[in-house]
């Protein structure tokens, strides 16, 4: 034996005492990751008290607005500009009077916008899915917005001032959101189609539910209770309350998930963990039994 | 001297014989057992040395990982759907209606010490598990190791892998988490597709229409003893069968049909495979320690009328959910019953047709070759082309039954179409087969045509005399150099044999 | 033959000297390969009571797992290294015995059971199949109590949901639909009123709401008054595996279902266009009532959920 039993207790001692400053570090760490279990439940609100109102026979909703979510209406001072930055960036599809009816006189191929409130424009703009980069695609895609917040609440207000309608853009008040009764309603509601984790996924026919990860308030509260595209309106089933709650463990929980238990592995669930276990898991494991098995 | 001084160390040291603690102990075992005659030879037992035997191991060692992970989970998990409201640790959670099951699956992850990792290296470990079988197994089936004698090691280690298939199946449904319950769902579905008793089968299973509250009972016990007790006497037999019947090698210069060439079992084989054992399990500990698996407390509880998108099941069970995805919508209905063959087929008749398969393998090849000899020398893959090709087949339908599993994934991942992905991987899933096996069998055939296929070539070692001259020689050519013997053997082809193979059981003499 | 050949040939366990070349340690370097291997452990032990430290602070999940991998890992490494490159290296050689005994020890095996256990059996044939069917009239009644005791039959309960003439139509938390709640384009997964909180409502009951319209909706011949002011519900349950079908998509008027992507057309009677559901989601028929309230006209018409024998 050529390691004296002095030498080796001397380096696994000194050894331990490197691990000591690791350990705080770690624990330390550890602190970070408690977050979500330290905090606190907030008042739930009342789930029901619903200040939608809808009409009983067209089924159109005709009033909004409580302390939850504040609807507005962009001022009709910026209507002026609006139509100025319409007629360069939106006109040459949905015409000059933003009915629908092109330069060349077809109507029918793209939407009329009259009538169809603050939050629809606003949402379709802001969201960088107008002005389409692809028309005729299947469905527009998230971009970076071509026009910036202002713009597009002059546009908004430009249209509005058309005919005035609602929703009008939502701004959600978040602090008093309840992320606990978000997630359930989540799960009934939204995970269907973008799935528990926010993920997003093919639907039919080419369309896509899409990735909730990195999307603003505004535009979360707009999706739900307009519709956009292919999905459905949260109206009257859901109260401005349960909106506000749902908006909440969106722009924390799905854009912030908590992964104690180390890489998120991308929500992807199974299939992911598959490719990770069979790759590094019995693919690293053969390896080292290569190493085990041969002979020197 | 008036006394005998007894005590003295040397005495002492000469009445315990010459092996001293050691020996005494094993004597007086033996004396009751009669153990030294065997023990002595199962320490001397040889191994052959190739790292395709250790991929059986992983899968060994794993097990062993998921039974010491499993009896912590045990100690926490409360396998009860009574309904509560949840207060536990994770408040992104709180004051939801779930399941104990799930309240304790989430406290235990969250609540106890070292609960999250111990559930996630169970996962992992389960992972690992399947998908070690199934490596080793393919390595069993390309090198013709299931040969006679061995059928019946086959016929188990088969078994084991159905039975740790659906273990992993029942463990991963013990969270009820909104993923698992809808697996569980679809087990129930596919229950009550069997013709005739589907219905009552089901109800018996789930105690009464589905969900029921006996069902996360059952599947604990299932799950933690029954399966396991099944699971551990079978690997038992498995490795009694191993020991007995010998590990087959690699044929080469020095290895015949009637020896074993390798390491000792003690201490060489010892060590190395022990050592091996803690490499896996702290490679799954460090999976475990970085990598998510299975985040419930993201997923929330199960409600059968909740459901999330892109739910799959673990990769084992994929191959049945891209059966179930990629099957057409063809239903029979006459005759005032209905048999759901869009379930029936790809979820109960497929799989049995697969395992059928694996399990009649070894007798069919013994029917078709008509080679009823003992072989403990392995094939070559490509010197068995048809067999090879036959695996290499089923082998791609079911990866390719795998990938259709995702087909929501890929289409996501790459901008497809979800409808023309499902057309393509039906196509794919069809043909795969068939595009495989030809493949397979011609390459097979080319290496076989190579000259001196899979044979390294000698090394020329190039020395100086003393007059100054230099000299090439071939270095000698080591006997356990697998590389260079792998091609020595010439072996019959599938079904028509090419050398005479002895029907009477004897040893087939090995030319080359 | 040159000597490493000679060292490299198999040889048998027994009768080796102890100068022996195949009991050498492989290493070329053995004092190098051990001081490898001692770093190795050192570290391994080191790893070890480190995640001992880190289970007394209660350190992150990843610290533990890390420390306990590490340690596992390095001990593990540093074993087969000193297995592989110190311990003897061989190769060696074991004979293979033939496992098969001589004809005559199996004749006599068969003997011992035909001759001895013939001559007692054959001769008692009737005490044979007394036992026998003693044997197996147990092994038939020990199936009655699983039959009987694992779960109550079917007895068509599979047939029906408790849609009743009449039901209110409510959502998850038991609040009564009203002709007003939902806009165009909006769904609301449903309950007959008193079964939203049950295992048996949510499985079995759970019904779709969409509107489509703000006027009375046709969905298929014969079903002219199922759908009124554009109210139209269908089973959630999938005809395939019975996921709920809870992908609405409002353009397309397609719902999907999540789990195998079978897709229902809503305005053609939910007939199944994509996938593998073999048949259209059964719609509840619908009404509403003086107050505004939506209501079941009857239960379903067909079964829900997937197919099974039965059904015809």
């Amino acid at each position: 034996m050529t390691l004296s039993f002095k030498r080796a207790s001397a380096l696994v001692l000194v050894a331990l005492f490197a691990m000591g400053p690791l350990v705080l570090f770690m624990s330390s760490a550890h602190a970070a990751t408690k977050s979500p279990f330290q905090t606190t439940r907030k008042n739930a609100g009342t789930p029901n008290s619903s200040q939608v109102t809808v009409d009983p026979t067209t089924g159109s909703i005709t009033s909004y607005g409580n302390d939850a979510i504040m609807y507005s209406s962009p001022s009709p001072a910026l209507a002026a500009l609006g139509q100025a930055l319409y007629q360069q960036n939106c006109a040459s599809c949905h015409g000059n009077a933003a009915d629908g009816v092109a330069a060349d006189g077809t109507s029918g191929a793209y939407p009329n916008l009259v009538g169809l409130g603050p939050a629809t424009i606003d949402f379709w703009i802001e969201s960088g899915r107008m002005p389409a980069a692809n028309p005729r695609s299947v469905q527009a895609a998230r971009r970076v917005a071509r026009l910036n917040h202002n713009q597009a609440l002059a546009v908004t207000a430009w249209i509005n001032s058309l005919s005035p309608s609602y929703p009008g853009v939502p701004s959600v008040n978040l602090t008093s959101g309840n992320v606990a009764d978000g997630a359930a309603l989540f799960a009934l509601n939204c995970a269907a189609c973008h799935t528990i984790e926010g993920s997003g996924d093919a639907l039919a026919l080419g369309t896509y539910a899409p990735s909730l990860r990195n999307i603003p308030a505004t535009q979360v509260a707009e999706a739900i209770r307009t519709g956009p595209g292919n999905m459905p309106r949260f109206t009257g089933n859901l109260s401005d309350y349960q909106v506000r709650d749902i908006v909440k463990f969106v722009t924390t929980k799905i854009e912030h998930p908590q992964n104690p238990g180390g890489l998120g592995l991308g929500g992807l669930g199974p299939v992911a963990e598959g490719f990770i276990g069979l790759a590094l898991g019995v693919g690293l494991l053969a390896l080292v039994g290569f190493w085990v098995g041969e002979r020197q | 001297m008036s006394t005998e001084v007894v005590n003295t160390a040397r005495a002492k040291k000469q009445a315990m014989g010459p092996y001293g603690t050691v020996g005494k102990v094993l004597g007086e075992l033996d004396d009751r057992l009669g153990v030294a005659k065997g023990g002595r030879s199962f320490l001397d037992k040889i191994f052959p040395d190739h790292w395709s035997f250790m991929l059986g191991e992983i899968a060994l060692y794993s097990f062993v990982v998921l039974l010491a992970t499993g009896i912590f989970l045990t100690l926490y998990y409360i396998p009860s759907q009574a309904i509560v409201t949840y207060h536990g640790a994770y408040l992104p959670l709180d004051g939801q209606r779930v399941t104990e099951a799930f309240a304790s699956s989430v406290d235990l992850s969250f609540a106890v010490r070292a609960g999250l990792l111990m559930r996630q290296m169970h996962h992992w470990a389960c992972d690992i598990f399947v998908g070690a079988i199934v490596v080793h197994m393919a390595r069993v089936f390309f090198t013709g190791a299931f040969r006679k004698p061995r059928e019946l090691n086959w016929t188990i280690g088969t078994t084991l892998l159905i039975l740790a298939i659906v273990n992993g199946f029942l463990g991963y449904s013990l969270p009820d988490d909104l993923v698992s319950g809808t697996g569980i769902r679809i087990a129930y579905s596919i229950i009550l597709s069997i013709p005739l008793v589907g219905t009552y089968l089901g109800f018996l299973v789930f105690g009464g229409n589905f969900p029921g509250t006996a069902i996360i009972p059952r599947f604990f016990m299932l799950h933690v003893l029954l399966v396991p007790a099944i699971i551990v006497g079978l690997v038992t037999f498995h490795l009694i069968l191993l020991v007995r019947q010998k590990h087959t090698q690699f044929p080469g210069e020095g290895r015949t049909e009637k020896n074993v060439v390798g390491s000792p079992m003690y201490p060489v084989f010892m060590a190395k495979t022990t050592g091996f054992l803690l490499i896996v399990a702290g490679v799954t500990a460090l999976l475990g320690a970085f990598a998510q698996i299975n985040p419930i407390w993201q997923f929330g509880p199960y409600d059968a009328a909740r459901i999330s998108y892109a739910v799959q099941p673990d990769w084992y069970m994929g191959f049945l959910d891209g059966a179930l995805r990629v099957f057409p919508a063809w239903s029979f209905h006459g005759f005032g019953y209905t048999i759901p063959l869009e379930v029936t087929i790809p979820a109960v008749l497929f799989p049995g047709l697969v395992f059928n398969l694996a399990f009649a393998w070894p007798a069919l090849e013994r029917k078709f070759t008509k080679d009823h000899a003992m072989h403990h020398l392995l094939d070559r893959p490509s010197n068995r082309p048809k067999r090879t090709a036959a695996g290499v087949a089923l082998l791609a339908n079911l990866l390719m039954l795998f990938i259709a599993s995702s087909t929501d994934v890929i289409a996501n991942f790459f901008h497809l179409s979800l409808n023309s992905v499902l057309w393509a991987m039906r196509i794919l899933v069809v043909l795969s087969p068939f595009i495989a096996y030809p493949i397979t069998y011609k390459i097979a055939k080319e290496i076989q045509l190579l000259k001196g296929g899979g044979k390294r070539k000698t090394a020329n070692v190039v020395s100086r005399t003393a007059e100054g001259e230099y000299v090439a020689t071939p270095s000698p050519v080591y006997v356990d150099d697998l590389h260079h013997e792998l091609a020595a053997t010439e072996v019959p082809t599938f079904i028509e044999p090419s050398v005479d193979v002895p029907t009477d059981g004897g040893v087939r003499t090995v030319t080359r | 033959m040159s000597e490493i050949h000679e060292h490299r040939t198999p040889v048998s366990l027994h009768g080796l000297t102890e100068n022996d070349p195949h009991l050498q340690p492989a290493a070329r370097n053995p004092q190098l390969v051990e001081r490898v291997i001692a770093v190795t452990f050192l570290a391994g032990i080191a790893s070890v009571a480190g995640f001992g430290a880190c289970y007394w602070v209660d350190a992150a999940p990843w610290a533990l797992g890390a420390t306990m991998g590490l340690g596992l890992s390095f001990l593990g490494i540093g074993l087969v290294a000193w297995g592989k490159y110190l311990m003897p290296r061989g190769p060696f050689v074991e004979e293979r015995h033939v496992l098969a005994n001589t004809d005559d020890d199996r004749n006599a095996f068969a003997a011992a059971i035909v001759e001895r256990g013939g001559g007692v059996i054959k001769r008692r044939k009737v005490l044979g199949g007394l036992l026998g069917s003693g044997l197996g009239i147990f092994g038939v009644v020990a199936v009655f109590p699983l039959l009987r005791s694992l779960g109550p039959l079917p007895k068509g309960t599979l047939f029906h949901t408790d849609w009743r003439a009449g039901s209110f139509a409510v959502d998850i938390t038991g609040r009564r639909v009203q002709v007003g709640d939902l806009a165009i384009g909006s769904i609301l997964t449903v309950f007959p009123e008193g079964t939203q909180d049950t295992d048996r409502g949510q499985a079995v009951d759970q019904t779709v709401l969409i509107r489509v319209s703000n006027e009375s909706f046709t969905t298929k011949k014969g079903r002219e008054s199922w759908a009124p002011n554009g109210y139209v519900a269908y089973s959630k349950l999938c005809t395939h595996l019975g996921c709920p079908v809870g992908l609405y998509e409002q353009q397309l008027q397609l719902l999907v279902c999540p789990c195998h992507q079978s897709s229902f057309d809503v305005h053609n009677g939910a007939l199944p266009n994509f996938g593998p559901a073999p048949r259209p989601l059964p719609q509840l028929p619908l009404y509403i009532d003086a107050d505004g309230f939506l209501r079941s006209q009857s239960d379903y018409h067909e079964p829900v959920g997937p197919g099974f024998w039965e059904r015809s």
